[in-house]
């Protein structure tokens, strides 16, 4: 064989990839089935761990499908990996949900999205595919150690972030800001050919 | 355009995680439009988010959530465009993101001498104020300090403090322990897009004149 053979979770990556062109171009239902399958328990549990009662975290993981249905024909596999274009339309929502508990009126849902728009210009040379990106964000994470990747993942959930970490984590606010910064640090050194 | 200054990693990892207020939101979308590095950061750190999210342990969905979500799927139109912004506000400002187009225009009011600010309204209640601070070549500003953090983002124009010179794209993080002496050295107005949480106190009989103004 002249090719490597893929690892389970680059293959994984692509999979999905390839799931959400087959809803975008055919409306294929059994992709469909297959994200929501994989993408929807998990959105679930982010938006538990981010505050939200059993009952919203539900509703917000159906309605994080139902714009994966949606928009999936904006979906550019060049330019995002499948689980990070998911897990970006997830954390639209969970905005938009504190915004409406709040009862910031929003002047439509898809404020955040706007907040989000980034005009990329050209984008660094696609020599490198965006599986291959997100297996490398993978093994960049799988290098931290422990004590930062706890502080990692948690700031993905938290509003509050660092005051919360600290709180979740039984740990001076001063230890959060210096874990995280050098776990950004240690993973902005590992992608940095892709940024 | 050359940026020398960026937002502190773990900052840019809050904006993707969407961790952080609108005020530092609007200050780091700002600097993000004219800096590709951060962009690249941001989009690094996005594919982190889809890993911690791809990892995390699964929650059963509650019965028939499928089925239901199926039914809305018929009657759903496909989006194939990304949404658009109209609005046109701040636009005769160079450099700020586009959804800014949409809130509520403001006008430069004088604020001190040489020194004009034109607020930014959040369209929702923030715990730090976001605005626009134009000064004229040469402006010392007002020796002062604040209780919280102050981003800066220059948009035209350029000023300098022991931190170095700050010019165009330039991003400009300021804490209480800052003793913030600075000079516009650039031969154009400068106008910079503050974000601000805490009090700014200024320090000087003239500061305690002019505090006032500076309330929004
Ligand atoms: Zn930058």
């Amino acid at each position: 064989m002249l090719n490597e053979t893929p690892d389970n979770e680059t293959s994984d990556a692509a999979r999905w990839a390839r799931l959400i062109e087959a809803v975008a171009i055919r409306r294929d239902r059994e992709a469909f089935a297959a994200l929501f399958r994989h993408f929807a328990p998990r959105i679930k549990t982010l938006m538990q761990r981010s505050g939200a009662s059993e009952q919203l975290a539900d509703e917000l993981a159906q309605e994080a499908l139902f714009l994966v249905w949606s928009k999936a024909s904006l979906f550019d596999p060049k330019s995002a990996g499948a689980a990070a274009w998911i897990f970006t339309i997830a954390r639209n929502l969970r905005i938009d949900a504190l915004r409406r508990q709040k009862r910031i009126p929003a002047s439509d849902t898809s404020e955040t999205e706007l907040e989000f728009q980034r005009d990329e210009g050209p984008l660094p040379d696609a020599g490198v595919a965006t599986s291959q990106i997100e297996a490398r964000v993978r093994d960049a994470l799988s290098l931290l150690p422990d004590e930062q990747m706890r502080v990692v993942e948690l700031s993905f959930f938290h509003e509050t972030a660092h005051a919360e970490i600290a709180r979740a984590l039984d740990i001076p606010l001063g230890t959060v800001k210096s874990r995280l910064r050098l776990a950004m640090a240690r993973l902005r050194n590992l992608l940095d050919d892709f940024s | 355009m050359t940026v020398h200054h960026h937002p502190p990693d773990e900052l840019l990892g809050a904006f993707a995680a969407g961790t952080i207020d609108l005020g530092q939101h609007v200050a780091i979308a700002t600097h993000l439009v004219g800096c590709a590095k951060c962009r690249g950061a941001v989009r690094a750190m996005e594919h982190v988010g889809g890993a911690v999210l791809a990892a995390l342990p699964p929650s059963a969905m509650s019965d028939g959530s499928f089925e239901a979500l199926q039914r809305r799927l018929d009657e759903a139109s496909e989006t194939s465009a990304p949404v658009q912004r109209r609005g046109r506000a701040f636009s005769d400002v160079p450099g700020l993101p586009e959804f800014l187009g949409s809130y509520p225009d403001s006008s430069w009011r004088w604020i001190a001498p040489k020194v004009h600010l034109r607020p930014i309204r959040l369209p929702e209640p923030s715990a730090t104020r976001v605005f626009l601070l134009k000064s004229s070549p040469g402006t010392r500003m007002i020796e002062h300090t604040h209780t919280g953090f102050e981003m800066t983002c220059v948009l035209s124009g350029s000023f300098v403090h022991a931190g170095g010179q700050f010019g165009p794209g330039d991003f400009d993080l300021g804490d209480g322990s800052v003793d913030h002496d600075i000079r516009i050295d650039s031969v154009d107005d400068c106008i910079c897009l503050v974000a601000m949480q805490g009090d700014l106190k200024l320090n000087g009989v003239l500061g305690r004149l002019l505090q006032p103004l500076i309330r929004m």
